[in-house]
């Protein structure tokens, strides 16, 4: 990291990012739109159900959405930036979604959180870096029974399957949590985490 | 798919690690298996009464990933070990469980007979395991670690993208020997294994493919590249050789009868003798695959065939060189990477387990003459009448079997919790620190 790859990269205002905490204008103008048939789960249904159902449910596990994982991720630092993957577009909230990890067995626990990720230059060579702290980040935040997709968006990289290769490695990303040196760059990128 | 061999969960190893276990090794002929765990020590646990023997700390300084269990050995066990530290720990100790469990349960059964073969002094200084030797040469993680049919070769390989064979020299001070090291694989080597009496080596790769490993003329050298496989290829396993308790595919039904059936399998063991064992294999792309070998014979042919088209025999220079062939795709049951397959030398049954936390059985079963003028005649009928085919059948599936955590690694061992004669147990190894026992009956 001696040289900065992207010394000028384009950063969105943090008041124009997706959040729970507002739930003003600007969501309405994020949600109301095309995109609200494109969202698998619309957050406004979780807003809308009823919080006090029965005892019972509030034993359940609290039912996780994009946005949750999108706040879990969003706040991680580049590598090489002191600002937040999500000021950066390098993750955003359409390329996040959660899906049943085995269709045919209904009543299975296990979800698959796939998160796309866009690099900020198509030769990035932190791009594995980055997709490492998002794996590293969701895997030690969500349930064990999510399984995570972290892959690089599609024509936004040029040595992306390489690089979605290494991150979908289980031993892989498992001994490089084992690596002092890489996981102190990981643990600086999540400084910044609530 | 036809669920006819039920999978019942017969005990659970205890107590078990906390943090993620990688993969279970049965003793070839103790009751015992070693369990390889993200918290740098491999466990040893009774398949007598499910409960831990032993723990092997103190060797290495990452997860332990694999484990291998020497053959052949008398009196003591010899266990390799491959850990993420890059290095293989070897590590001995003299056999005496067997021992204490025959003398529990003589004193439970209140029948003194004699059990005074161990010694009282010889129990303190060689109860717990000895650490024999630091194998050392890989630049990064160890990911699998595989004995030789006769004991004397170890082949252990890495991340670092090369496979290494090191001869066991038995010379009593723990000396092993770099017989040879391979790097033609073109990203990690994720499994070796040794074929079941040859000193042929199958390693599996990050770079999609299988190769196949052979000496000639003092050279080790690859004989085989099969690539076939979409994504890593996580793990492979050897076919059993014919044996007193296996003997070939089976039927589906009341369709053929005993004695058909053993006429078959005479048949079909004539038909494959050429070949040897087959392999088979599973992927990050969630399929599970057979490979078969061309018999030398054929082999020969087609290399004519393909010198009378022109192709210039430099090409194939030598008669190493071995043609491996897809044998079959195994029925889909899984809907992540499958991490691990596992082919019963005793049964002929296939288990193979992965992310998705679903063990899937699956067995081969001749195709009757009926059913293959049923299905798709055309295909059938490339070869002549005679020909035995068979077919894959899922067979049985577990859903959740170590509820919502993947599983690593799944592998057969000898029943020893009771008398029964010659049953087989399934081990599975999981993410959580789990380790189940699970009977399969049909």
């Amino acid at each position: 990291m001696a040289e900065v790859q992207n010394s000028n990269p384009t950063i969105i205002n943090a008041a124009d990012l997706p959040t729970r905490l507002r739930p003003t204008a600007t969501r309405k103008s994020e949600y109301g739109g095309i995109f609200t048939s494109a969202l698998p789960l619309a957050p406004a249904d979780f807003e809308s159900a009823p919080s006090s159902d029965s005892e019972d449910d509030n034993l359940m596990e609290e039912p996780i959405d994009e946005q949750e994982i999108y706040d879990l991720i969003s706040t991680i630092s580049d590598p090489e930036h002191p600002i937040s993957l999500g000021e950066l577009a390098v993750v955003s909230l359409p390329d996040i979604a959660i899906k049943p990890t085995l269709p045919d067995v209904p009543d299975s626990p296990l979800q698959t959180v796939t998160v796309l990720i866009t690099p900020t230059i198509t030769h990035c060579s932190l791009a594995t870096v980055i997709g490492l702290g998002v794996r590293v980040r969701l895997e030690q935040s969500l349930p064990s029974r999510f399984r995570m997709d972290v892959r690089i968006k599609e024509g936004t990289h040029s040595t992306g399957d390489e690089v979605n290769k290494q991150l979908a490695d289980k031993e892989r990303v498992a001994a490089a949590l084992e690596n002092g040196a890489l996981m102190g760059v990981i643990a600086k990128m999540m400084e910044t985490c609530r | 798919m036809s669920p006819k061999v039920a999978i019942t969960h017969l005990s659970d190893l205890t107590p078990p690690s906390q943090e993620r276990t990688w993969l279970t090794a049965p003793h070839p002929t103790l009751p015992i298996v070693a369990t390889c765990s993200s918290d740098k020590t491999i466990r040893v646990y009774s398949l007598t009464n499910f409960t831990l023997l032993s723990t092997i700390t103190g060797g290495h300084k990452r997860s332990v990933r694999t484990a291998a269990w020497k053959p052949h050995m008398a009196g003591e066990s010899v266990l390799a070990t491959g850990s993420f530290d890059a290095t293989v720990g070897i590590w001995r100790r003299w056999d005496s469980y067997g021992q204490e469990d025959k003398t529990r349960a003589d004193s439970l059964t209140a029948t003194p007979s004699d059990t005074g073969t161990e010694t009282p002094d010889r129990e303190e200084d060689e109860e717990e395991w000895r650490f024999a030797v630091l194998l050392d040469g890989h630049d990064s993680e160890v990911k699998s670690v595989s004995w030789s049919a006769s004991g004397m070769l170890l082949a252990t390989c890495s991340r670092d993208k090369s496979i290494w064979i090191w001869e066991d020299l038995d010379d009593g001070d723990n000396n092993f020997e770099t017989v040879a090291v391979m790097q033609e694989h073109g990203g990690d080597v994720k499994c070796v294994s040794w074929h079941p009496s040859e000193e042929c080596l199958a390693s599996a790769s990050y770079d999609d493919t299988i190769r196949l490993w052979r000496e000639d003329l003092d050279d080790w050298g690859q004989v085989a590249c099969i690539k076939g496989h979409e994504g890593t290829v996580w793990f492979i396993d050897w076919e059993g050789e014919e044996s007193e308790n296996w003997n070939g595919p089976t039927s589906d039904s009341d369709s053929i009868s005993e004695s058909d059936l053993g006429a078959l399998q005479a048949q079909w063991h004539s038909q494959t003798a050429l070949s040897g064992p087959r392999l088979i294999s599973c992927s990050d792309d969630r399929t599970v695959r057979v490979w078969r070998r061309q018999p030398k014979e054929s082999q020969q042919n087609g290399a004519l065939s393909s010198a009378t088209t022109g192709i210039p025999s430099i090409i194939r220079p030598t008669g190493t060189d071995e043609i491996w062939e897809e044998d079959a795709v195994l029925p889909h049951a899984h809907e992540l990477p499958v991490y691990a397959v596992a082919w019963s030398k005793r049964t002929g049954l296939v288990a193979s387990t992965g992310a998705d936390g679903r063990i899937a059985l699956y067995e081969e079963q001749f195709v009757t003459r009926e059913q293959e003028q049923q299905g798709d005649s055309d295909a059938m009928d490339t070869t002549s009448g005679d020909v035995l085919r068979t077919k894959w059948v899922l067979v049985g599936v577990q859903d959740g079997a170590h509820g919502i955590y993947e599983i690593n690694h799944v592998a057969w061992a000898k029943r020893a919790d009771r008398g029964s004669g010659g049953e087989e147990v399934l081990v599975s190894t999981a993410d959580d620190g789990s380790v189940k026992v699970w009977t399969v009956t049909r």
